[in-house]
């Protein structure tokens, strides 16, 4: 059976894999050191976002509403975003940056948001809050566009647009990590630094993961500056992981600056970590040192104790963002299995460009690629089409599928709300290709122990 | 007027009705916030919207409904998963859920034919669901889309079928309570009295306002079953569409959470003159009081008085343990709604806690009077908190626990102060006898818990102890304790399971087996 | 904070002798008025409806029962929504009569008198003096 792409046949959604670009963007917001969006639409497109990052971080994250009620959806709620801006700056005092982000009903009623960040930088600025730097930026985000993968993408370049200038080349390189967990930025600033190649993160999200203080400091929230996004124009080169997260930015930046960059890495497994580091070595001359060859040999070493006897020939089905299932994809082949179903969860008609995809459809004998997908592709393929899956890999809005058919499932991307402590581990680097290959395993093991399936292999392992 | 203003708020004035803190000689004529009004924009409030309302909180328990949300996908997603509220037919409404999609191309062509093609889609999916709800959103609303008019072309065509439509787009209202509202008149409106349903004894209710939360809904379906009561319908937890059709015929609407669901009630009793009599499913005295009331309507008191005699002598012992040793616990009631005044005096004379303050995301003025006058004095009473104001708050007061969502818990937590999850609960249910010492089995867990003991010492500045490898619950809770009463055996800690709905439902089964009167099919 | 209950912080007259003359005192009637009115803020739902005719007929109906049954009056139920309220009263009823010994030595009077004082003070708690702006609202 040779490998295919398609995309979904049925026009509606049944159980989403993705939502919708205010969700993406507000994801980028986050990341923002003094960042605060806000969301110009219903309070739930606000209210529910941040609901789902405290499920998967086990954190809460600060973003506002211009709260749109019914008298603004018929008149125009423009200004609710103004005094939206006010009431924040006045409460806030260290905000500096405030994403404006328009949803389904503002783009619909036709609010000008690119209009009134210039009016409030006209006026309110300048007269209430002389001497403060304030940035608005207006990122149109309709959620009938696109993705939460395509929200983040464009939030991303809108954010670089806004604040990257010119001017000493600082020697540093411009790391756009994608919609990735806080474990995997560690991961990825430790191979950079283990290269002693100094790097602008967007973003930095490890302090997602916030301590519980005795002297209640401890705030989640991102780590990237106003001035590390200036400062941005002044990069060696730009490395832009996730190619469907990261792309429009690192255009943006090539374009305009014309730093040399690497897009559409994305570092998941042996192989593609081996790339990355090739790419971060061919853009900033430094060279691969021995630390990391003893890395990946750990990780290799790992790997080879489950491969061949564990994982060789386990069929597998992922979904989530396209870049993450590519990635996982790969690392599969690699490591003997049967990636067989790939749910890309992003509406975007372009798959077929990605090179990643064409080789594997060349390549691989037996693979569906479905874009633009949803949950029930998977499901009705397992309960009708008698697919047979030995691991589902996919977030936790799955994990129904997974229960119900009896079918181990590794919790990985974005939202992991029903196991702890997920977004602490890496998939990315050497590091997250050990922590996959291994809880695959461990997944597994579960299994036969539960199911009573060879179970007393594991005796003498 | 006793208002309390926030230093975090002084900037915004409109915010200073919204807080009260009702002292000595303070009563509702003097001390009263202001209520659902349009939320500050830019004040981080933790208000949802008026399609979640309907769609997320009242919609969604319908267990035998597909759940269609016409929009984009991220109404859709983002609403998704993030309830407990079971039913005992496979959790249809938790698993599954559908989105029409809307595109850009839909908003500017229109999008009722993609509508109809996706309810043909779902039904052909699903071909066991003969119902379905469409939810509008603001997109859709906004683009006037015909709902009403691509529900009867479907059930037209598909003679077998039945299709509610709740309009009820995001902004419709200053929070998701306007959602409530909308769908409970639509339901009326379009709905009931278009099924004869059939009535298998003298005692017919409707439950309303219970949502099934981890089992509430089944917990009290066991004690209608024993008092030989029929619950024609429960709107909406663990309900069937059908039955709720039917709700016209039952003798007496018994309403649980007059926040979400008082306005059906209203009608119900304006247009078929079925009695409302609003009850209290938590605490020992308040739901006996309850089902004692519910035995007089209908003249079966002793009934009642059975399943309270029983239940009590079951329970009593342990709920007394955990009063005992939760007896001056500070905690903040801040739920979204109707908690606040179900709980505000029992958690104080039942679990003994003292409820230094409560507020309320989406609840109206009616919801404060309750809970201010079930409140002691010297609470604050906050309307629609924001981010600020919570922590605000949080400090002043300094609570031992806080019982509220999710996220705000995360805020909480930060700032050393437990938090229980009175949305979807902790580990609930906490209605019923049990249930209410399964909530002060988790208060006891979070307050005397021995990791958060550890929480406030700085261990670069502080003195470590180092006398000790571990400290029980017991060893923090019976520390100050009277001795005489810690030692009292009469009493006893919880004993029931970690799952008690199993057994609820594995007693109903037996009682259809044995061709015993149940309250529900 | 401590709990409040009806011991610790209102005035008891369990053991007022009964008076000469047919009404209490102003002041007294002024402090059960209140000691009965916490119980229905404690313990009860039903003078909370929404909208203010709801709420008169509503502590007009279930204290009028109230009432006629401290009085052990018969009490006309044939009617379901009557029924209704007279649930809520018999609980009211049998929660006074439980709390407050005083009951047991008053005359048919003295209790029309006190709880006709109870409803005109719920009614100005949930009604004419109430805070609450939504209880003229038309919609239902």
């Amino acid at each position: 059976m040779p490998a295919t792409i398609h995309p979904r046949e049925r026009p509606g959604i049944i159980n989403p894999i993705f939502t919708c670009q205010p969700a993406g963007a507000q994801f980028a917001s986050i990341g923002i050191k003094d960042c605060i969006g806000i969301v110009h639409g219903g309070q739930g497109c606000v209210m529910f976002v941040r609901l789902i990052f405290s499920q998967h971080f086990k954190e809460s994250f600060e973003l506002a509403s211009s709260s749109l009620h019914e008298d603004g959806a018929v008149f125009g709620a423009l200004d609710r975003v103004e005094e939206a801006v006010d009431v924040l700056l006045m409460r806030y005092p260290k905000v500096r940056v405030v994403p404006i982000i328009s949803t389904c009903s503002t783009e619909v009623i036709g609010d000008d948001i690119d209009g009134v960040v210039r009016k409030l930088n006209e006026e309110l600025l300048p007269r209430k809050y002389p001497g403060r730097e304030v940035h608005l930026v207006a990122v149109h985000a309709p959620s009938f566009v696109g993705s939460m993968v395509s929200g983040y993408n464009v939030a991303v370049r809108d954010l670089v647009q806004h604040f990257a200038g010119r001017t000493e080349p600082n020697g540093r390189l411009n790391l756009l990590t994608g919609w990735v967990n806080p474990g995997d930025v560690t991961e990825l600033k430790h191979l950079l630094a283990e290269m002693e190649v100094d790097a602008t993160v967007l973003f930095e999200t490890e302090e997602f993961d916030s301590p519980l203080m005795p002297d209640k400091s401890g705030v989640s929230h991102g780590e990237t500056t106003v001035e590390d996004l200036r400062s941005l124009g002044d990069a060696v080169g730009t490395v832009a992981l996730n190619r469907y997260e990261t792309t429009l930015a690192a255009e943006y930046l090539e374009q305009e600056f014309g730093i040399p960059t690497v897009s559409g890495v994305t570092p998941i497994g042996i192989r593609n970590t081996d790339t990355f580091l090739q790419r971060v070595k061919n853009l900033t001359g430094k060279e691969i040192p021995r630390s990391l060859v003893i890395e990946r040999g750990r990780a290799l070493d790992a790997i080879t104790d489950v491969a061949h006897m564990f994982l060789a020939d386990k069929r597998v089905a992922l979904y989530g963002n396209p870049d993450l299932v590519i990635g996982l994809a790969e690392f599969c082949l690699d490591m003997e299995m049967k990636p067989v179903l790939l749910l890309l969860g992003d509406d975007n008609p372009n798959y077929d460009d990605d090179p990643r995809i064409r080789a594997m459809l060349e390549h691989v004998d037996e693979m569906e690629i479905v874009t633009n997908a949803d949950l029930w592709e998977l499901e009705r393929r397992i309960t009708q089409e008698n697919l047979e899956l030995d691991l589902i890999m996919g977030h936790s809005k799955g994990r129904f599928v997974a229960i119900d058919s009896q079918i181990p499932m590794l919790r990985v991307g974005f939202p992991v709300y029903d196991r702890a402590g997920y977004f602490r581990h890496p998939v990315m680097g050497y590091a997250g290709a050990t922590w996959l290959a291994e809880s695959i395993a461990n997944t597994l093991f579960a299994d036969m122990e539960y199911k009573g399936m060879k179970e007393w292999v594991l005796n003498v392992w | 007027m006793p208002y309390h203003e926030f230093e975090c708020s002084k900037c915004i004035p409109e915010r200073l009705r919204h807080a009260v803190r009702k002292t000595e000689g303070e009563d509702l004529t003097s001390a009263l916030p202001l209520g659902y009004l349009n939320t500050v924009p830019g004040s981080i409030s933790e208000r949802g919207c008026a399609y979640c309302g309907a769609k997320h909180v009242i919609g969604t328990p319908m267990k035998d409904v597909i759940h269609l949300s016409h929009g984009p996908v991220g109404c859709t997603y983002d609403t998704w998963q993030t309830k407990r509220y079971i039913s005992d037919d496979g959790n249809f409404q938790l698993k599954y859920t559908f989105a029409s999609d809307v595109k850009e191309a839909h908003i500017i062509f229109g999008a009722e034919g993609l509508l109809k093609q996706n309810i043909l889609d779902a039904f052909a999916a699903f071909p066991h669901i003969k119902r379905l709800t469409v939810y509008q959103t603001c997109g859709t609303a906004l683009i006037g889309d015909d709902i009403e008019a691509v529900a009867q072309e479907v059930m037209d065509e598909l003679p077998d079928v039945d299709i509610f439509v709740c309009n009820s787009p995001g902004f419709a209202g200053p929070s998701q309570s306007g959602g409530h509202h909308k769908i409970n008149i639509a339901w009326i409106n379009q709905k009931v009295g278009t099924v004869e349903p059939e009535i298998t004894s003298d005692h017919v209710i409707n439950y309303v306002g219970e949502y099934n939360i981890q089992g509430d809904q089944e917990v009290m379906l066991d004690f209608f079953d024993r008092m030989g009561i029929q619950v024609l319908s429960t709107f909406t937890g663990n309900g069937r569409y059908d039955d709720l059709r039917a709700m016209h015929r039952a003798h007496l609407n018994v309403l649980e959470c007059a926040r979400s669901a008082e306005y059906i009630c209203n009608e119900l009793r304006v247009r078929y003159g079925i009695p409302r009599l609003d009850i209290d499913g938590f605490g020992f005295e308040p739901l006996g009081s309850s089902l004692r009331k519910i035995g007089m309507f209908f003249g079966i008191e002793d009934s009642a008085e059975k399943i309270i005699e029983e239940e009590t002598a079951r329970w009593k012992p342990e709920l007394e343990w955990y009063r005992e040793r939760l007896r001056g616990t500070r905690v903040c009631l801040w739920p979204g709604g109707s908690k606040l005044w179900h709980w505000a005096n029992v958690i104080q004379e039942e679990i003994g806690v003292d409820v230094v303050s409560v507020y309320t995301k989406f609840g109206h003025q009616g919801d404060m009077e309750k809970g201010i006058a079930r409140c002691g004095n010297g609470a604050l009473a906050i309307d629609d908190p924001n981010e600020l104001e919570g922590l605000e708050a949080l400090e002043m007061l300094r609570p031992h626990l806080i019982l509220t969502g999710k996220r705000p818990g995360e805020v909480a937590k930060k700032v050393r102060v437990p938090y229980l999850n009175v949305h979807g609960y902790h580990n609930g249910p906490y209605k019923g006898f049990e249930g209410w010492v399964r909530l002060a089995r988790d208060i006891y867990n979070a307050v005397h818990s021995p990791i958060h003991s550890l929480s406030a010492l700085d261990i670069s500045k502080d003195e470590i102890p180092t006398d000790r490898g571990f400290v029980t619950r017991r060893m923090l809770s019976d520390r100050d304790l009277d001795p005489q009463i810690a030692n009292r055996a009469d009493l006893r800690p919880y004993s029931g399971r970690f799952d008690i709905i199993p057994e609820i439902r594995a007693r109903r089964a037996e009682r259809v087996a044995n061709g015993e009167f149940v309250s529900a099919p | 904070m401590t709990i409040v209950t009806q011991q610790s912080v209102l005035p008891q007259h369990t053991s007022a002798p009964a008076l000469p003359v047919v009404l209490e005192p102003d002041e007294v009637t002024a402090a059960r008025v209140e000691q009965l009115c916490e119980v229905i803020m404690k313990k009860c739902l039903w003078q909370f409806h929404s909208r203010s005719w709801d709420r008169l007929r509503q502590n007009e109906r279930i204290l009028g029962m109230t009432t006629s049954l401290l009085k052990d009056e018969q009490v006309d139920v044939s009617d379901p929504l009557d029924r209704c309220y007279w649930v809520d009263a018999r609980y009211l009823a049998e929660s006074y009569r439980e709390r407050f010994e005083w009951f047991h030595d008053m005359s048919a009077e003295q209790i029309d008198h006190l709880l006709s004082a109870l409803t005109e003070r719920l009614n100005v708690l949930t009604v004419t003096k109430s805070l609450n702006e939504e209880l003229t609202d038309q919609h239902y």
